[in-house]
C-alpha cells in the first residue's frame, strides 16, 4: 500500500493528496472492522455503565423532578449521549502514537512524504466513523430499548448534531494528539495521558452532565475545550442549545479546533528537529 | 498440606519483594504513577460531591452515607488491582505461549500467576479511598461506634477484595478458551465497583438479585455498610448476615479457584 501511497504523494496534486488521506482513513476503518469480539464487550461495558447512571439519575430525580432545567428524560437522554459518544470523540487508552515514538518508528512516519499530522488525523477519523456505526449507534438504540429515551423529532437539531459532532471528532484527535506527543520529551507518558484523559471525560460532562455542575466550576468548563467534546453537541442532541447560544456553542468547537490544531502542528514541528534515533 | 501452603506463601512474599525492588529503582516514576492515579480517582470521586449539589439525598441516603459506601468499595477494589494485577495480565501470558512454561515449573501455577505482577501506582486507588473515608467520617459524627462497627469495616474491605479478584480468576479462566482479551470482565470489575459505589436498592430487582446471590459483590461493600450506617437490607435480610461476608466471598473464591483448576486442566497451548 505504502509504494502507491508514495507515487500518490510525488505527484503533490491537492486531489490526490486528498485521496491518499481518504485510503489512509477507509483502511484505519476497516481495521477496525476485525476487532468484534474486542467492539462487542466494548458495547457491552458502555450499555453497562449507561444503564448504572441511569438508575442512579433515577434515583437522584425521586427528590426534585427538574433540576437545572433537566427533567429525568433530559438526564438519561444525556447520560446515554455520553456512553455513545465517547468512542467515537476519545477512545480511551489511545496511545498508538505515543508507542510509534518510543520504538522509534515515528521516524519512518515522520519522513513520509505526506503530512504526519493529517496522516494520523486520517487514521483516526476512520475509527472514529467505525465507532460512530459500530459503537456509539448500538449503544443508544439499546438505551432506547432499556429506557425508552426515544429521539428528537425536530429536523434541524440533527442537521446541527451533524455538524458538531464531526467538529467534536476533530477535537478529539488534535488533543489525543497532544498528549501522546509529551513522549518525545518524556519516554513513560502513559500515567499521564490517563489523567490527560480523565480531565477530559469529566469536564466534557461524561461523568456527571456539565448542567448539574455547581455555578463557578461551570463557568469555568464553558470555556475549556472538552465542553466541545461532548457536552455541546449532547445539548444541541437535547434542543437545549438554540439560536444565539447554538452558534455560540458551535463557534467555540471551531476556535478549539484551530487553536489545538495549530498548537499541536507546532509542537510537532519543534520535536521533530530534535528528533533522536535511538539504536539501529 | 499446611507445610505447602507455608512455603508458596514464603516464595509469594520473596517475589513480590523482588518486584518491589525493581520498581523502587525508579522511585521519581513510581511517586509520579502514584500520585497521577490518585488524581483520576480523585476525579471520579468528584461527582458524587457535584450530585449532592441540586439534589438533596439518593433514595434517602445522604453524600457523607453514599460516600461511605463509595470508601469502602474504592478499598477493596484497591487492593484487589494490587493483588490480582499478575491475574488481570494473565490473558497476555496465553497469549505469548508462556503458560507452557509456568506448568513445567515445580510450584502451583496459581501462585506464579499471581505473583507475577505487582503495582505500586495501584496505592493511588486506595489512597483515595482512604481520603474518601476520611471525608465520609467528618461527615457522620452521629455514628455511635461500638466494637462490632468497628469490626465490620476490615470485614467488609476484605471479603470485598477477595471477591473482585475471583471475578478476575473468572476471567483469567475464560482466557484459556478464548485466548483473546478478558474485556467482558471489565464489566463486572469496574462497572461492579462503579455500580457498587451507590446504595444498591436504586437498581432494578434483578441486578440487586445478581450482586448479592450470584457474583456476591454487595456482600463485601453494601451489606456491612447498612450495618454500620443502620439501614434496612432489600429481600428483608437481616442486617446481621453482614458478619457472613467473610463466609460468602471465600465460598465463591473458592468455586472461581475450582473453575480455575478445571482451565488449567484443559489448558491447550496457543503454539506460538
Amino acid at each position: 500500500m505504502w509504494r502507491v501511497a508514495g507515487f500518490l504523494c510525488w505527484e503533490n496534486g491537492k486531489n490526490e493528496m486528498l485521496r491518499f488521506y481518504f485510503e489512509v482513513a477507509r483502511t484505519a476503518y476497516r481495521r477496525q472492522l476485525i476487532y468484534r469480539w474486542a467492539n462487542l464487550a466494548g458495547l457491552l461495558t458502555n450499555i453497562f455503565f449507561g444503564v448504572i447512571f441511569s438508575y442512579v439519575m433515577i434515583a437522584l430525580f425521586q427528590a426534585r423532578p427538574v433540576a437545572a432545567g433537566y427533567n429525568v428524560q433530559d438526564a438519561l437522554r444525556y447520560i446515554w449521549l455520553m456512553q455513545a459518544m465517547v468512542m467515537v470523540v476519545l477512545t480511551f487508552g489511545w496511545y498508538d502514537l505515543m508507542l510509534t515514538i518510543r520504538s522509534g518508528e515515528v521516524v519512518s512516519d515522520l519522513s513520509k512524504p505526506c503530512d504526519f499530522y493529517w496522516y494520523w488525523f486520517s487514521r483516526e477519523i476512520g475509527r472514529s466513523a467505525y465507532f460512530l456505526l459500530f459503537r456509539g449507534l448500538p449503544t443508544y438504540l439499546a438505551g432506547m430499548l432499556l429506557f425508552g429515551l426515544g429521539v428528537p423529532g425536530d429536523l434541524r437539531l440533527w442537521l446541527a448534531y451533524a455538524a458538531s459532532l464531526p467538529l467534536a471528532a476533530m477535537l478529539g484527535i488534535a488533543y489525543r494528539f497532544l498528549f501522546n506527543i509529551v513522549a518525545f520529551w518524556v519516554l513513560e507518558a502513559r500515567a499521564l495521558g490517563g489523567l490527560a484523559t480523565a480531565i477530559a471525560l469529566f469536564f466534557a460532562g461524561s461523568y456527571i452532565p456539565l448542567p448539574f455542575f455547581p455555578p463557578w466550576l461551570r463557568a469555568i468548563a464553558t470555556w475549556l475545550p472538552f465542553n466541545g467534546l461532548m457536552n455541546v453537541p449532547a445539548q444541541i442532541f437535547l434542543g437545549k442549545l438554540t439560536g444565539i447560544a447554538l452558534l455560540f456553542g458551535l463557534g467555540l468547537q471551531v476556535l478549539w479546533v484551530v487553536l489545538l490544531t495549530l498548537g499541536v502542528r507546532l509542537l510537532t514541528s519543534v520535536a521533530a528537529r530534535r528528533v533522536i534515533v535511538q539504536g539501529g | 498440606m499446611v507445610c505447602n501452603i507455608l512455603a508458596d506463601f514464603r516464595l509469594y512474599l520473596h517475589l513480590i519483594a523482588m518486584q518491589l525492588r525493581a520498581q523502587l529503582q525508579y522511585k521519581l516514576n513510581v511517586l509520579i504513577d502514584i500520585v497521577t492515579y490518585l488524581s483520576v480517582t480523585c476525579l471520579e470521586f468528584v461527582p458524587v460531591l457535584i450530585f449532592f449539589g441540586p439534589f438533596p439525598s439518593l433514595l434517602g441516603w445522604t453524600v457523607g452515607e453514599v460516600a461511605m459506601l463509595y470508601a469502602i468499595t474504592s478499598m477493596s477494589f484497591g487492593l484487589a488491582e494490587l493483588f490480582g494485577a499478575g491475574i488481570d495480565a494473565f490473558d497476555e501470558t496465553i497469549r505469548r505461549g508462556e503458560f507452557d512454561r509456568v506448568l513445567l515449573r515445580p510450584v502451583g501455577p496459581f501462585m506464579q500467576v499471581v505473583s507475577s505482577e505487582f503495582r505500586l501506582r495501584r496505592l493511588g486507588r486506595i489512597t483515595q479511598g482512604l481520603l474518601v473515608f476520611i471525608f465520609a467520617l467528618s461527615l457522620l459524627p452521629g455514628l455511635n461506634w461500638t466494637a462490632l462497627k468497628l469490626a465490620v469495616l476490615p470485614i467488609a474491605i476484605v471479603s470485598g477484595a477477595l471477591v473482585f479478584i475471583a471475578i478476575l480468576l473468572l476471567g483469567a479462566t475464560l482466557c484459556f478458551w478464548t485466548i483473546q482479551t478478558t474485556e467482558l470482565t471489565n464489566i463486572l470489575t469496574y462497572g461492579g465497583r462503579e455500580m457498587l459505589s451507590y446504595p444498591l436498592t436504586i437498581y432494578n430487582q434483578g441486578l440487586q438479585r445478581f450482586f448479592l446471590f450470584v457474583v456476591p459483590l454487595a456482600f463485601g461493600t453494601y451489606i456491612p455498610i447498612c450495618y454500620l450506617l443502620g439501614r434496612p437490607l432489600p429481600f428483608g435480610l437481616p442486617v446481621e448476615i453482614a458478619f457472613a461476608a467473610p463466609l460468602v466471598a471465600l465460598a465463591f473464591a473458592l468455586i472461581a479457584g475450582a473453575t480455575w483448576r478445571f482451565g488449567v486442566r484443559h489448558y491447550q497451548s496457543t503454539g506460538s
